[in-house]
């Protein structure tokens, strides 16, 4: 776990945020249906990465297994919109009360392990809850998975609502990242992940803030997978269950800078537009490709672009002195 | 005798489940390492057994030995020249680096191989005993006897050999090891090689009675796992036991509850281990963790 703690500047850089989320809100209106699927893409992924970021950026707790709240709130969403025709709304918040129920019932059992144990274990909690998905045929459709029912409006219409949708999803996902950098609960938790034991002799109850920050991670990641249900009209347990999902959040979260409040975005929308540019040309092999950058991430960018930034800014003020 | 059946078939993939996971058991326990890429390490050696079988006509047990130093190489290189560089970092950093080892691997084999189910089929494929109403082909029980050999191998080599004394006491404590004149760095170097090696050995064996695709890799790697925290990890004779158990466990949720629920009672197993006692059937816990 890299030591730079989340950094939360004193004063919220006001201007130029606004003119960014400004900015996409408008690309909204002038892009096209396929422009408009690469970006509800990476604002879904940077808010599993800030939802990774909450739990392991702050407490630093390997949640490895996160896609388990993103697969639960998709078939909350899929269940609920499917089977008893609710509105959507009312359906995300039935994945919100689910990932949050799930995250409180099973952070406490979990909390007591640590390090690689804790890591497999989050996993193991993802692959049982696919397993369960799979064989509950009478709730979930068993392997065949479950359709939505199909929206009214034009593809174009749809796909702006959604662009919408996960463009909040993710704006209030980073602001939780950034409220946490400065308020009481964040630093109890920066506690934690620097020395458990020190901050328990402080007065910090280490289980109540794990678990807490923990339902408010899977409160997020939820909301992507129950969005992601709604956005793609289907859901099975191979693909709202899927690792990939979680280690494409991981990437991000690393790539952005651990601990940072705006990289896991940038990082989100860098690359996707890297995949959408060099992928398409790989169709057969895109995967693997993935598998080549994540190597090369770790190896070569531990601590994201932040990082670099840090390694390359001394070197050109060298140079040009 | 349905059920007697099951425990038998349950008890000879028990023996190959052991060894699929020793070699991951001891990558983690020596080196503090889960590597996520095992189970492709695996199907690498089970599509290396295929391919010298179909193209030279070796028997699948004869390929194991070059399946296993092949692996072994390959295991030595990439812990000298990339994974030393993950290793002592966080516990995610090297876990998001052998995942992506893990679908770079899958998705070469799936280019040179297709996701196609394969297997080889040997001359003597067809034989087996009856013993008691009880159905015992002649290949899976040479797997199991293999599979259990390899295990005791480990075991003698780890406790009796001097090298064997260097990688334990490396797994000890990694500084006191460098106070005694241990090179870390190459016991780490020859640990994961045996590691990537025994994979490559339980791939040929898996190619010798089971069918197998590249997607099957994460499904190994899974096992691998249920079976070192259930056997405690670090412990080779925890994972002998362990790899039986979860065997059997799995031919009786599928004979007893509903083939589907197959995968999930190894999920069930390791989540009850680890939030109850963490520490296996043989916890001896001398290696490493806890150090989160």
């Amino acid at each position: 776990m890299p030591n730079s703690n989340p950094e939360p500047g004193r004063l919220f850089p006001a201007v130029p945020l606004a003119a960014a989320a400004a900015a996409l809100a408008a690309a909204g209106l002038i892009l096209d249906v396929y422009w408009l699927r690469i970006l509800t893409g990476a604002f879904l992924f940077a808010t599993v990465a800030q939802s990774i970021n909450i739990i392991v950026g702050f407490t630093g707790y390997p949640a490895f297994g996160q896609v388990v709240f993103f697969g639960l709130g998709a078939y909350a969403v899929a269940i609920a919109t499917a089977d008893l025709s609710t509105p959507l709304i009312a359906a995300a918040v039935l994945a919100v009360a689910v990932g949050a129920l799930f995250a409180l019932v099973c952070g406490p059992p979990l909390f007591r392990l640590r390090g690689h144990y804790f890591a497999i274990g989050t996993l193991g909690l993802n692959e049982a809850t696919k397993a369960i998905a799979a064989n509950w045929t009478r709730l979930t459709g068993g392997g065949a998975g479950i359709s939505l029912p199909l929206p009214t409006g034009s593809v174009a219409a749809n796909g702006r609502v959604f662009f919408y949708a996960f463009l909040v999803l993710m704006l209030a996902a980073t602001a939780a990242v950034w409220r946490l950098g400065r308020n009481r609960f964040g630093y109890a938790c920066r506690a934690i992940r620097a020395d458990e034991d020190g901050a328990e002799a402080s007065g910090i109850n280490p289980l109540f803030y794990k678990t807490a920050a923990w339902t408010l991670s899977a409160v997020f990641a939820a909301l992507a997978g129950g969005f992601y249900a709604a956005w793609q009209n289907y859901v099975d347990p191979s693909t709202v269950f899927d690792m990939d999902i979680a280690v494409k959040g991981f990437v991000i979260f690393l790539l952005g800078g651990p601990g940072t409040v705006f990289g896991p975005v940038i990082a989100a929308l860098a690359l996707e537009l890297v995949s959408t540019a060099v992928w398409g040309n790989l169709l057969t092999f895109h995967l693997g490709a993935m598998g080549l950058l994540i190597m090369l991430t770790v190896l070569y960018l531990p601590q994201g672009f932040p990082g670099l930034a840090r390694r390359v800014r001394p070197a050109l003020s060298r140079a040009g002195a | 005798m349905l059920i007697v059946q099951a425990l038998i078939n349950g008890l000879l993939l028990g023996g190959l489940y052991a060894c699929v996971a020793i070699g991951f058991s001891l990558i983690w326990g020596v080196m503090n390492l889960i590597n996520l890429a095992h189970g492709s390490f695996v199907l690498l050696g089970a599509y290396v057994t295929v391919t010298l079988n179909e193209r030279f006509g070796i028997d699948p047990f004869l390929a194991l030995p070059v399946v296993a130093g092949t692996l072994f190489l390959i295991g030595l290189l990439l812990q000298r020249y990339l994974l030393n560089r993950v290793i002592g970092g966080s516990v995610f950093s090297s876990l998001i680096f052998t995942f992506g080892l893990n679908m770079l691997v899958i998705n070469l084999l799936l280019l040179a191989f297709t996701a196609d189910v394969r297997g080889i089929t040997v001359p003597y494929a067809r034989v087996s005993w009856h013993i008691a109403g009880v159905f015992v082909p002649m290949t899976r029980a040479a797997v199991f006897a293999v599979a259990v050999a390899l295990t005791a191998g480990l075991a003698l080599f780890v406790n009796r050999s001097r090298l064997g004394a260097a990688i334990k006491a490396t797994s000890f404590d990694v500084d006191a090891a460098r106070l005694v004149g241990i090179d870390v760095d190459r016991i780490y170097a020859i640990t994961f090689a045996i590691g990537a090696g025994l994979a490559g050995a339980a791939g040929a064996l898996i190619a010798a009675v089971l069918a197998f695709s590249p997607v099957l890799g994460d499904a190994y790697t899974l096992k691998a796992f249920v079976v070192v925290v259930l056997g405690g990890l670090g412990s080779i004779p925890g994972a002998l036991a362990a790899g039986l158990v979860l065997g059997v466990a799995e031919n009786f949720a599928s004979v007893l509850i509903d083939p589907g629920y197959r995968d999930a009672v190894g999920f069930a197993l390791l989540l009850i281990v680890l939030v109850v006692s963490r520490r296996g059937f043989y916890g001896k816990r001398f290696y490493a963790e806890l150090k989160s």
